[in-house]
């Protein structure tokens, strides 16, 4: 055979790798519908899934484990491919998709608000009574989010005005993110019992919160932020080979970083707003896949969605099973599934040989 | 085609000026090659010309055109780069030959661009490794990637900085005598700088002795006199002649 014909070869396994992939994930999630802690059998569920089971089984089935599956679906995905884009574009393996604070910030608003507003602006000071449904019910979401934004804004402004080298935004991200951590520190620390529960609480992400319509959002903004990196893949391989052969290549890189860190971040902060910190997801998924078929952005982007998707729907399946009748932090559990699987990637041989050079 | 007019540039505002007010020119078909010690401002006048860095003060011309008025995306089209430093990500061979083409296809490669990275690949002899990743090659095998991605940017200028620094004899020649042979037949100009001065006589047409951010001396090969090059290396060298041949040998014996 030769070379054409193999190198053509590879290209048909990566997209072959990927349809297994999407077709892995639309089975698992299939199968997570019908696992949790309520002991439902899988035919009560599926008699609740056409309508004919009890009440408790189809709100259990339609109201809570789907928006459920589906936020699992799509933040995986978000934070998953926002981790690639950040260590693409700031040409750090290091990167995550909140290393420009986003999840500091958003910890800090929804903190804030808990803690100072009460959750829902129902009055200001601890109200013991209204921590978890306030008058409205997106008020620490939006909170988290606009605190989110305003630390993206920050930064990529900042950036703007002098200098965008990759390092200096890693280390302005780092900054930033710890002004928020000492301002939440500051606001746990004259909370009440009872605030302090609830902000920690919510630090703790959570895929129960996610409704129907919290779905809709995340979805719309993953939607378009990976139509927009699948459309820029050759441009970040371009960027692979620094900024100086980019820009000879005919990229405009500053433009390419800009928005690549923008819409990655604000993948970034809608999930985090929406569902708390679900760590690791964005460092882990993206360096498998890149372990394993490389970094040409065609295949890397969807590969990260897709493994992105499973992990997080994994580790809620099992967070939902393993806590009888409370369900874990499923940041936690990812860490957990995800680290070891890390770790024997990037000591694997495989993976030794990858990293030569 | 190039013409640089009293090139100036420093790095800060405050840092001393690297470049002096640099003056060439270089016309298509030629092989330029640009002389000097470490830190005489080589890189730094091809990031120049590159469009990397901004210039400080004077004007880069090419076709007539100031440079820095070109459009990226176009400017790719004209002038290419081989760093001396080659960098690839876990891509295989042929996607970063591939990348070359970027800026005419912006969103997907099209069958022209496969066939003339194919072609490209061909003549560099590089198919058989084209399914590879280029970060399993050698360090001379990337050297020679790097080249073939340059080549099928089909610029009108290439710039080599340091091309035969990571390449043994035979792939040296290849790269020198493919870099002529295109400069003649497609009329393309090359600039490349170099350390070492034989392989430099064999391969340029035109050299520029470049010391402490300025040319100082440039010409055709008559320009490679002893006191020329000890005066620009801070060296004593000696040169001889063989079958008519300029022959440099470094050392006082």
């Amino acid at each position: 055979m030769d070379e054409k014909s193999l190198y053509l070869k590879t290209k048909r396994k990566k997209v072959a790798v990927i349809a297994i992939m999407a077709a892995a994930v639309v089975v698992l999630a299939f199968i997570c519908w019908f696992v949790g802690s309520s002991g439902m059998s899988l035919n009560e569920g599926l008699k609740a899934l056409f309508g004919r089971g009890t009440v408790n089984n189809m709100r259990i089935i339609w109201n809570i484990r789907l928006p459920r599956v589906l936020a699992a679906l799509i933040a995986g995905a978000g934070l998953s491919v926002s981790g690639l884009i950040m260590q693409t574009a700031l040409n750090n393996s290091m990167a995550s998709p909140s290393t420009l604070g986003v999840s500091n910030a958003a910890v800090f608003g929804a903190n804030l608000s808990i803690i100072a507003f009460a959750g829902g602006f129902l009055s200001t000071g601890n109200n013991v009574n209204s921590y978890t449904v306030g008058a409205n019910p997106y008020a620490t979401s939006t909170m988290a989010f606009l605190f989110a934004v305003l630390s993206i804004l920050l930064i990529l402004g900042l950036c703007r005005i002098r200098t965008f080298s990759p390092n200096v935004v890693v280390l302005a991200g780092i900054a930033m993110g710890s002004v928020w951590t000492a301002g939440t520190t500051i606001l746990q620390f004259y909370a009440t019992d009872v605030g302090l529960s609830a902000a920690v609480i919510w630090n703790f992400g959570d895929l129960g919160r996610a409704t129907y319509r919290t779905d809709l959002i995340m979805f719309a903004v993953v939607a378009l932020g990976s139509l927009y990196f699948m459309l820029m893949s050759w441009r970040y391989n371009a960027l692979l080979s620094g900024d100086a052969t980019a820009k000879t290549l005919g990229i405009n890189v500053g433009r390419l970083r800009f928005f690549s860190l923008l819409i990655a971040s604000m993948i970034t902060a809608v999930c985090v707003s929406f569902l708390g910190v679900i760590g690791f997801v964005g460092i882990i998924c993206p360096h498998i896949v890149k372990k394993l078929m490389g970094q040409d952005h065609r295949y890397a982007t969807p590969a990260s969605m897709l493994s992105g998707s499973l992990l997080l729907l994994l580790a809620d399946t099992l967070s939902r099973s393993i806590g009888s009748g409370s369900a874990l932090p499923v940041g936690a559990i990812t860490t957990l599934l995800g680290a070891p699987f890390f770790v024997s990637i990037i000591f694997s041989k495989r993976g030794a040989s990858n990293a030569e050079g | 085609m190039l013409k640089v007019e009293n090139l100036t540039f420093r790095y800060g505002r405050r840092s001393a000026p690297v470049l002096q007010g640099v003056n060439m020119e270089l016309k298509a078909g030629e092989v330029g090659i640009l002389l000097g010690k470490n830190g005489s401002g080589k890189t730094t006048l091809f990031k120049n010309i590159l469009g990397i860095c901004s210039p400080s003060g004077g004007r880069i011309l090419f076709d007539g055109e100031q440079l820095l008025r070109i459009p990226l995306k176009k400017r790719a089209g004209k002038i290419a780069y081989v760093p001396q430093d080659v960098q690839f990500g876990a891509l295989s061979v042929f996607d970063s030959v591939l990348l070359s083409r970027i800026s005419r296809f912006g969103l997907a490669a099209g069958r022209e661009d496969y066939e003339v990275v194919e072609r490209v690949l061909a003549d560099m002899q590089l198919l058989q490794y084209a399914a590879r990743s280029v970060e399993k090659l050698s360090g001379g095998e990337r050297q020679k990637v790097a080249i073939a991605r340059a080549l099928s940017q089909e610029p009108r200028l290439i710039i080599f900085d340091e091309p035969t620094g990571n390449l043994d004899i035979a792939n040296e020649q290849l790269i020198t005598e493919e870099a002529r042979r295109l400069a003649r037949e497609r009329n393309i100009g090359i600039l490349s700088s170099l350390h070492d001065l034989n392989q430099a006589l064999s391969f340029g047409d035109r050299f520029f002795f470049m010391k402490d951010g300025v040319i100082k001396y440039s010409g055709g090969e008559e320009q490679f006199t002893e006191a020329v090059i000890n005066d620009i290396f801070d060296s004593k060298v000696r040169i001889i002649e063989h079958e008519g041949e300029k022959i440099i040998l470094g050392g006082n014996r």
